[in-house]
Formats: C-alpha cells, sequence, structure tokens
C-alpha cells in the first residue's frame, strides 16, 4: 500500500506499525488482568484468547482515538456491528478498520 | 481513561460530542445510565452512544459506583446515593443543560430518581425495561439480591458462571466481585422510595419494555401514575432489550425525542 498523504499530519501508517500501536493498547489494557505479557498477532480474537469483556475494548477504542484522533471511530464500527459481533472480533479486523479509515476510499473495511 | 473527581469518587466518563455542522444554541445533552453488577458504559458506548452523538446529541456516559473503572467504595449503594452522584458529576463537569436521561434496567431507576429529586436537570426520562423506584421495586430488589443463598439475582449470576463454560466469564466474576466487596445488596432495598414523590417527576418520560420481561406487565400503570409519559413494548423480547435489540431501541428513542418532544436533531 502506498502512502498518499494529502495532509502532512498525520502519516498514513502502515499495518505493521498499526499492530505495534494496538498490541501496546492491549497489552496495557491486559496489564489490569496482569496478563500484560499475553502474544498477540493478526488472527488474535478479542473475546477468544484474550477474554476481554466490553469495557476493556472501551479504553481501547478511547485509547485508538487519543492516537489516532476522530479518523478512527471504533465505537461505531462496533455499534454498526452489533455488540455480539464483537465475540468474533480479531485484532487483524480491528488493524484493518484503522487503514480504512485512512484510506482515501470509503467504506473499505476489510471484514 | 478520563476520571472525573466525584465526592469520594474518581468516576469514569466518556463522551461523545455531537456531529454535525455548529448550530445555533446548545446541543442536546444525553446522560446515558447503565444498569446492576454486570452492566457499565460499555453497553452504551457500542451500542446508543455513537448513534446519538451521529444524530446530533453530546453523549455522556459513565460508570454507575461500584461498576467498571470507577472506584468501588465498601459502602454507599443506596439509590439516592446513585442520584447524589449523578447530581454531582454534572456539578463535576460544569454542565447547565437540562439532560435527556436514558436509564437502562436499574439505570432507569436512577433516571426516574433523579428526575424526581432534580426536575430542573433532566429534561426527559427514557427508560428502558426499568421501573420506577417505588415500594413494589424495593421488595423486589430485597428478594433478588438479600435472603437465602443471596437471593435471586445473586444465585442467577453464580448459574450463569457455572452453567456456560464458553461464555465470557469475566463480567459475571466482576458481578460477584462487588457483591463480596460492597454492601449493594443490603443498601440497594433500604433506598428511599418515591411513591408519594412520582408527581414530582413532570418531565415527559418514554418507558420502552420487552412483551416477554415481567416489567411489561407495568406500563399501563407506569403511563397512568406520571404526568407526561409514553410506553412501547417490543414484542418476542425479554429483559435484555438493550442489548439484543439495539438498533430498534435507538430508532424508537430517538424518534420519540424528535417528534414528541422536538428535540432538533440531525437528520437520520
Amino acid at each position: 500500500m502506498t502512502a498518499e498523504p494529502h495532509t502532512a499530519v498525520p502519516p498514513v501508517p502502515d499495518e505493521r506499525t498499526v499492530l505495534d500501536t494496538v498490541t501496546g493498547m492491549l497489552h496495557e489494557v491486559l496489564g489490569e488482568y496482569g496478563l500484560d505479557d499475553a502474544e498477540i498477532t493478526m488472527s488474535t480474537r478479542f473475546h477468544d484468547d484474550l477474554e476481554l469483556e466490553s469495557i476493556d475494548l472501551v479504553t481501547l477504542s478511547a485509547a485508538l482515538r487519543d492516537h489516532y484522533g476522530d479518523t478512527v471511530n471504533f465505537a461505531a464500527f462496533i455499534a454498526d456491528r452489533g455488540l455480539e459481533e464483537i465475540i468474533s472480533l480479531t485484532v487483524g479486523d480491528l488493524v484493518s478498520h484503522v487503514l480504512a479509515a485512512f484510506s482515501t476510499a470509503p467504506a473499505t473495511e476489510a471484514v | 481513561m478520563p476520571k472525573i473527581r466525584v465526592g469520594e469518587l474518581d468516576v469514569h466518563v466518556q463522551r461523545m460530542p455531537a456531529a454535525g455542522p455548529p448550530v445555533d444554541g446548545p446541543r442536546p445533552l444525553v446522560v446515558l445510565v447503565h444498569g446492576m453488577l454486570i452492566d457499565s458504559l460499555a453497553s452504551y458506548y457500542f451500542s446508543l452512544g455513537p448513534v446519538f452523538a451521529e444524530r446530533g446529541m453530546d453523549v455522556l456516559m459513565y460508570d454507575l459506583r461500584g461498576h467498571g473503572r470507577t472506584t468501588r467504595p465498601a459502602t454507599g449503594y443506596r439509590l439516592e446515593d446513585f442520584v447524589t452522584d449523578l447530581d454531582g458529576l454534572l456539578d463535576a463537569l460544569g454542565e447547565g443543560r437540562p439532560a435527556h436521561v436514558v436509564g437502562n434496567s436499574f439505570g432507569g431507576a436512577i433516571a426516574y430518581g433523579f428526575a424526581a429529586t432534580r426536575p430542573d436537570r433532566v429534561r426527559s426520562v427514557m427508560a428502558i425495561e426499568a421501573e420506577p423506584p417505588v415500594r413494589s421495586w424495593a421488595a423486589k430488589m430485597a428478594e433478588g439480591l438479600t435472603g437465602e443463598e443471596g437471593g435471586l439475582v445473586v444465585k442467577e449470576v453464580r448459574t450463569w458462571l457455572l452453567e456456560d463454560p464458553e461464555r465470557n466469564a469475566r463480567p459475571f466474576q466482576l458481578a460477584g466481585r462487588i457483591l463480596d466487596a460492597t454492601t449493594l445488596a443490603e443498601d440497594i432495598p433500604r433506598s428511599r422510595v418515591l411513591d408519594d414523590g412520582l408527581a414530582a417527576i413532570r418531565c415527559p418520560v418514554f418507558a420502552l419494555y420487552g412483551a416477554d420481561s415481567e416489567l411489561s406487565g407495568q406500563a399501563d400503570h407506569v403511563a397512568a401514575t406520571l404526568a407526561c409519559c409514553r410506553t412501547a413494548v417490543l414484542p418476542d423480547q425479554g429483559h435484555s432489550v438493550l442489548v439484543e435489540r439495539p438498533k430498534e431501541t435507538a430508532d424508537l428513542l430517538l424518534g420519540w425525542l424528535e417528534d414528541d418532544i422536538h428535540t432538533p436533531l440531525e437528520a437520520g
């Protein structure tokens, strides 16, 4: 994916950078449960693998907004799919959502 | 994580500002109050919150005392404590606008209590599967939270934990921890009730029920008792209206706000 920034900031992130950022945020959230060394990959599932509950996803969502600004609206992303669907979401789904939010093409989330 | 000091508590708050171009005058404010034990502001953050913000309302969500990421004091869990917290939170935020207050389940009892205590601060109440905090409510809470083996609610939490190992157990473990670490179960049934104070609720009320929930039987009585109340009942739906029917809930609440009480909203 070639970055074509229309404005100076923020730079369009690549998959590796987004995964690293999200991993850092997840380790912070999991730290509350003493699980801050959990292995996190693109296929890690929020529910089945990390046992995150919804309030943890609020923390994650707020951290994403702090980091990326209003471009990344994870709350609306989940609201569109329904709370129940959180169960099947993977870290990769979130990374795709972040990348899609920064791409110029509308509505290209790879989910 | 945003925390606001309210009395002895650090209250976890999440806000979603209204979308849309600037408008003349203030945006409508909606405060979303979650339910008891297994609940937190997350129930709204991923359902009604973004939808209300999208439609031009400033959205305020918070974790109740003892719940989510808000401080968990050992004592002080009567309904009036939760009402005082909400009042104090709006003070701490310097919020002058009367709020539309949405309450889910126990959060609805708080919304009703707040509307009776601070009518100047409440523009409307939207109660989802909730009942006003009257004597019969307190009796039901006593049955649910206390008594042999800790009452029905406690039993339900424990059963949930045991019956399905696939289920995400953490929220229920947290609920068990609130019950173990606080006087919530004893305090709630001892709350000050509103039987003589329901007339103090003058604001418009929208009460939404699931048809299969036992609460739906109260719809007519609630409508008749309150000064200005409209009710709606979702067919084929139990108590978990907000979790299981979030889109219909949002449509019904926003439709009522716009059509019945003429709240200026962004186009949907």
